[in-house]
C-alpha cells in the first residue's frame, strides 16, 4: 500500500490535471446548490400540506413521497433522462431528479418541525387577532425553520455526495472528471485520482457541515420552555 | 378521554368496511403476488432447473394473450383518431407487458442478486460496527480518535466512489478471483464481493452512528448498576447496556435495509447484474427506457415496502416494556 | 339603558356526547372584574375560549358591545382585536423576544408601523415592571416574567376585555405575587376582565363579581363579600372549604 501511495509519477499527473478536477468540483457545487434549491421550494409547501393540507392534497403528497423516497436515484434519474426525455440537458435532468427526491426528504423534515412546534403557539397567535395563515407564516414556520436545520444539514450533504450518480448521464461533476482521468489518462493512477476525488468530496461535506452548523448559531434563539 | 370514544362506533358500518377492502387490501395483495412470483421464479430456475432438467428462465405467463388483446385494442384506436389516443396507450401498454413476460425472470434473479448484496452488508457491516461504536462510547483517546476518522471519512464521500476505489484502484479484483470457489456454481463472481465488501464497509460507519446514539442513550446509572453487582467494565457493556442499546437502535435499522437496498444498484457499475444492471442491461437492447425503469421503480417499491414491514414485526416483537420504541 | 360589554345567555357546548356548558349566562359592565371559579373539569376555560371563539359554540347567544359574536357572518379576527387573552401555560412566542412578542400583533394586525409599535409595546412592558427584559427572550425569562410579558401582550391590542385562563397556576408560588400585583393594578385602570383564577387575595381585593361553575353550569353568582362568606348553595360552600384547606396547606 505504502509503495502504490508514494508513486510520485501518478500523483504528479493529478497535480497536472488539478484544472479540470476542479472543473468538477464546480459542477459538483452547482448541481448541489441547485438541486437543494429545488428540494427546498418543493419540499417546504409538500411538507406543510402534510400537516395543514385537506385529507385529500396530504394522502397525494405523501404517496408521491413514498414512490420517491422508495425509488433508487439511478432508476429516478433514468426514467427522467432517457424515458421521458424532460430535458435534452444533463444537468437539467440531474438536478430536476436530485431535486425532487430531495423535496420528498425535506418536505418529512419540515413535516417533522412543524408538528413539533407546540400547538399553544398557534393559539396564542389566533388569540392576538392572526388569520390561521399569519400565524403559520409568522410563529410557526420560524420556529419550525430553526428545529429543519439538523436534518437540513444531513440532507445536504447526502445531496452532495448522491451528485456523483449523475455519472450515470454523463454529467462533467467530480467524479465523472475522476473516471475521465482514469480511463483516458492514466490507468496507473487509479487509486491517486479517485482518493483525491474522494478527498475533495469530504473536504466539501465537512465545510458544508461547519457552514451551517455558524448558520444555526448565528439565528439560534434560547430554547426551553415559553 | 371518553367523548372521542363514543363518537366512533364499535360496529364499523358498511362504508368503513369498504374502505379496508378497496384501501389496505390491494397493497397487501400487490405484495403477496410480488413474493410468490418471486419465490415461484427462484424454485424453479434455482432448484427445480438443476433436478428435473427444466429451462431456466421460462416465463411463467405467455406473452400472446397480450399481444391479441393490445392489436384489439388498437384496431378500435385508428378509426377514433386523436381522440384514441388513451386506447393507443393501452394498447402500447398491453404490447410492453407481452415483452415484459420475457424480462421478468431476468429481474428475479436480479433481485436476488440484490438481496443477497443487501442482507451481506447490513450483517457484515453490523458486526464491524459493533465495535466501532463500543469504542467510541467507551475507548481510550485514541481508540475513540481513530474510530471516529473512520466513520467521518466514510460518510463524508460518496458510496460510488468508495466503489471506484475499490473496484478500480486495488488489486482486490484480482485477490478474489483466485480464492476458490468464487464464480463457480451459486456463489457468485469477484465483482459481487467487491460490491459487498465496500457496502460493508460503508454499512458499518452508518450503522455504529446509529448505534453509538443507542448505547448513549442508554441511563449512566445502568452500567455502575451492573459494575456494582460485580461485573467487569466489559461485562457490564457487554450483558446491560448492548443489549438495551441494540432494542434502541432497531428502528434505524429500517432505514440501514432500505438505503442498501436502493444504494446496491450502484453495483451495476462494477458490472454486477444486480436487479438494477439487469433492468439497464435490458433496456440497452430494447430502449424501452421508461417502460423498462418504471416496472423497475415498482420492484423496487415493493422490496423496500416489505422491508419496513418486516421491521415493523421486528421491532413490535422485540419491544419490551419501557425500553426502546414503544409504539403507539 | 346601558347595555352591558359583555352578555351570555344560555350558552352550551358540548364535546362529542359530552355537555360541557349547560345553559350559562352571564353580563359584565364596562370596568367589571368577574373573576370565575369551579373544580376542574368544570368548563371554565371552555367558557373562557367560546368568548374569542377559540372553541366554537353549540347554541345559545353572546354578544360583545351589543354585537353577535358567535355569528357565522362574524369575523373572528375583527372579534379577538376586542379580547385579549392571557394563557395558564403562557405560549409566549419562543422564538420573539419580549418586545417582539408584545409588537408582533399591533404590526401584523393592526398595521401599525415599526417604530409606533416598538414606542408603545414599551409602554406595554413598562407598565408590566418589564422594560429592562425587552430584549430577553422566553427562555431567558422566569415563569413570572413570562407570564407578564403575556399579559403585555394581550394589552398591546388594546382589547376591550381581557380573558384569563388560570395565569397564576403554572408558577412557582413565590412568582404568584408579581402577577397578581400586575392583573390588580389593570383592575384598579378600569379594564374589564373575565378572569378564571383560584387566588383568593386578587378574587376577594379586586372582584366585582364571583361566579361559582360546577358542571357546566352557574350554581352562584355574587359579589366577593356575599358568596365568600355567606354561599346560598351547599356546593359553593363545599367547594370553598376545601379550597382554604387547600390554601392553608400550601
Ligand atoms: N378539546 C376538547 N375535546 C374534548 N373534550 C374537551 C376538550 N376541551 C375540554 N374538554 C372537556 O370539557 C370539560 C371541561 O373542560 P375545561 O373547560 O377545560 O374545564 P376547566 O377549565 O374548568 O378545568 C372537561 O371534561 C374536559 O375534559
Ligand atoms: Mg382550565
Amino acid at each position: 500500500m505504502a509503495a502504490i501511495l508514494l508513486q510520485a509519477a501518478d500523483w504528479l499527473f493529478v497535480i497536472d490535471n488539478m484544472g479540470l478536477l476542479l472543473g468538477g468540483t464546480v459542477v459538483t457545487i452547482a448541481l448541489t446548490v441547485a438541486s437543494i434549491l429545488l428540494g427546498f421550494v418543493v419540499g417546504f409547501p409538500a411538507g406543510a400540506i402534510e400537516v395543514y393540507g385537506s385529507d385529500r392534497a396530504r394522502r397525494v403528497v405523501e404517496q408521491i413521497g413514498v414512490v420517491l423516497r422508495g425509488t433508487p436515484l439511478l432508476v429516478i434519474i433514468m426514467i427522467l433522462y432517457f424515458g421521458l426525455s424532460i430535458s435534452s440537458s444533463a444537468f437539467v435532468t440531474a438536478t430536476i431528479a436530485l431535486g425532487l427526491r430531495s423535496a420528498a426528504y425535506q418536505s418529512q423534515i419540515f413535516r417533522g418541525a412543524l408538528q413539533s412546534v407546540d400547538d399553544g403557539q398557534l393559539e396564542a397567535a389566533r388569540a392576538v387577532a392572526m388569520s390561521r395563515f399569519e400565524a403559520i407564516r409568522h410563529v410557526v414556520v420560524p420556529q419550525a425553520l430553526r428545529r429543519s436545520v439538523p436534518g437540513f444539514q444531513n440532507e445536504f450533504t447526502i445531496v452532495l455526495k448522491d451528485t456523483s450518480i449523475a455519472i450515470v448521464i454523463g454529467i462533467g461533476e467530480l467524479l465523472t472528471t475522476g473516471q475521465n482521468l482514469y480511463e483516458g489518462g492514466q490507468s496507473t493512477a487509479a487509486l491517486e485520482i479517485f482518493l483525491a476525488v474522494s478527498l475533495v468530496y469530504f473536504v466539501l461535506t465537512f465545510a458544508t457541515n461547519r457552514s451551517l452548523d455558524r448558520l444555526s448559531d448565528y439565528y439560534a434563539v434560547p430554547e426551553g420552555t415559553t | 378521554m371518553s367523548t372521542a370514544e363514543s363518537t366512533t362506533s364499535p360496529n364499523p358500518g358498511l362504508w368503513d368496511r369498504i374502505g379496508t377492502v378497496f384501501t389496505v387490501r390491494p397493497l397487501t395483495v400487490g405484495l403477496a403476488l410480488f413474493w410468490v412470483w418471486v419465490l415461484a421464479r427462484w424454485t424453479t430456475d434455482f432448484v427445480l432447473a438443476g433436478v428435473s432438467g427444466f429451462d431456466r428462465g421460462t416465463p411463467f405467463i405467455p406473452a400472446a394473450p397480450f399481444l391479441t388483446t393490445a392489436d384489439a385494442v388498437a384496431s378500435l384506436a385508428t378509426p377514433l383518431g386523436a381522440a384514441g389516443a388513451p386506447l393507443v396507450w393501452v394498447a402500447d401498454t398491453l404490447r410492453f407487458t407481452a415483452d415484459a413476460t420475457a424480462y421478468l425472470p431476468a429481474l428475479a434473479h436480479g433481485i436476488w442478486t440484490t438481496i443477497l448484496l443487501t442482507v451481506f452488508s447490513v450483517c457484515l457491516g453490523f458486526t464491524l460496527a459493533l465495535p466501532l461504536s463500543v469504542v467510541r462510547v467507551y475507548g481510550g483517546r485514541w481508540a475513540r480518535w481513530l474510530a471516529l476518522s473512520y466513520t467521518e471519512l466514510i460518510r463524508g464521500t460518496p458510496l460510488l466512489a468508495q466503489l471506484f476505489v475499490l473496484y478500480f484502484a486495488t488489486s482486490l479484483t484480482q485477490v478474489l478471483r483466485g480464492v476458490p470457489g468464487v464464480g463457480v456454481g451459486f456463489v457468485p463472481a469477484q465483482a459481487f464481493w467487491v460490491a459487498v465488501i465496500s457496502f460493508t464497509l460503508n454499512s458499518a460507519a452508518y450503522q455504529s452512528e446509529y448505534l453509538r446514539a443507542s448505547l448513549e442513550s442508554v441511563d449512566g446509572g445502568q452500567l455502575t448498576a451492573a459494575r456494582a453487582i460485580g461485573l467487569s467494565k466489559l461485562e457490564g457493556i457487554r450483558y446491560v447496556v448492548v443489549p438495551q442499546g441494540l432494542r434502541l437502535a432497531l428502528p434505524s435499522w429500517t432505514n440501514e435495509l432500505v438505503y442498501l437496498i436502493k444504494y446496491s444498484s450502484l453495483a451495476s457499475f462494477i458490472t454486477v447484474q444486480e436487479l438494477y444492471g439487469r433492468t439497464s442491461t435490458i433496456a440497452n437492447e430494447t430502449y424501452q427506457y421508461t417502460e423498462l425503469f418504471v416496472l423497475v421503480a415498482i420492484l423496487y417499491l415493493a422490496l423496500v415496502v416489505s422491508a419496513s414491514a418486516l421491521m415493523d414485526r421486528v421491532e413490535s416483537h422485540a419491544a419490551t416494556a419501557g425500553v426502546g420504541h414503544t409504539r403507539q | 339603558m346601558t347595555q352591558p360589554l359583555l352578555s351570555i345567555d344560555d350558552l352550551h357546548k358540548s364535546y362529542g356526547s359530552e355537555e360541557v356548558l349547560e345553559g350559562v349566562g352571564l353580563e359584565m359592565d364596562q370596568g367589571d372584574v368577574t373573576v370565575l371559579i369551579g373544580p376542574s373539569g368544570s368548563g371554565k376555560s371552555t367558557l373562557l375560549r367560546c368568548v374569542n371563539r377559540l372553541t366554537e359554540i353549540n347554541s345559545g347567544r353572546i354578544a360583545l358591545d351589543g354585537q353577535d359574536v358567535t355569528g357565522a357572518e362574524t369575523d373572528v379576527n375583527e372579534l379577538r382585536k376586542q379580547v385579549g387573552m392571557v394563557f395558564q401555560d403562557f405560549n409566549l412566542f419562543a422564538h420573539l423576544t419580549a418586545l417582539e412578542n408584545v409588537t408582533l400583533g399591533p404590526k401584523k394586525v393592526l398595521g401599525m408601523d415599526a417604530a409606533d409599535a416598538e414606542a408603545a409595546g414599551r409602554n406595554h412592558l413598562e407598565q408590566v415592571g418589564l422594560l429592562e427584559q425587552a430584549d430577553s427572550y422566553p427562555a431567558e425569562l422566569s415563569g413570572g416574567q413570562k407570564q407578564r410579558v403575556g399579559i403585555a401582550r394581550a394589552l398591546a391590542m388594546d382589547p376591550e376585555l381581557l380573558l384569563f385562563d388560570e395565569p397564576t397556576s403554572a408558577l412557582d408560588p413565590e412568582l404568584v405575587g408579581e402577577v397578581v400585583e400586575v392583573m390588580r393594578d389593570l383592575a384598579d385602570e378600569g379594564i374589564t376582565m373575565l378572569v378564571v383564577s383560584h387566588e383568593m387575595d386578587f378574587a376577594r381585593s379586586a372582584a366585582s363579581d364571583i361566579v361559582f361553575l360546577d358542571d357546566g353550569e352557574i350554581v352562584e353568582h355574587g359579589p366577593p363579600e356575599q358568596l365568600f362568606q355567606n354561599p346560598t348553595a351547599d356546593r359553593t360552600e363545599q367547594f370553598l372549604s376545601r379550597l382554604h384547606a387547600h390554601e392553608e396547606t400550601a
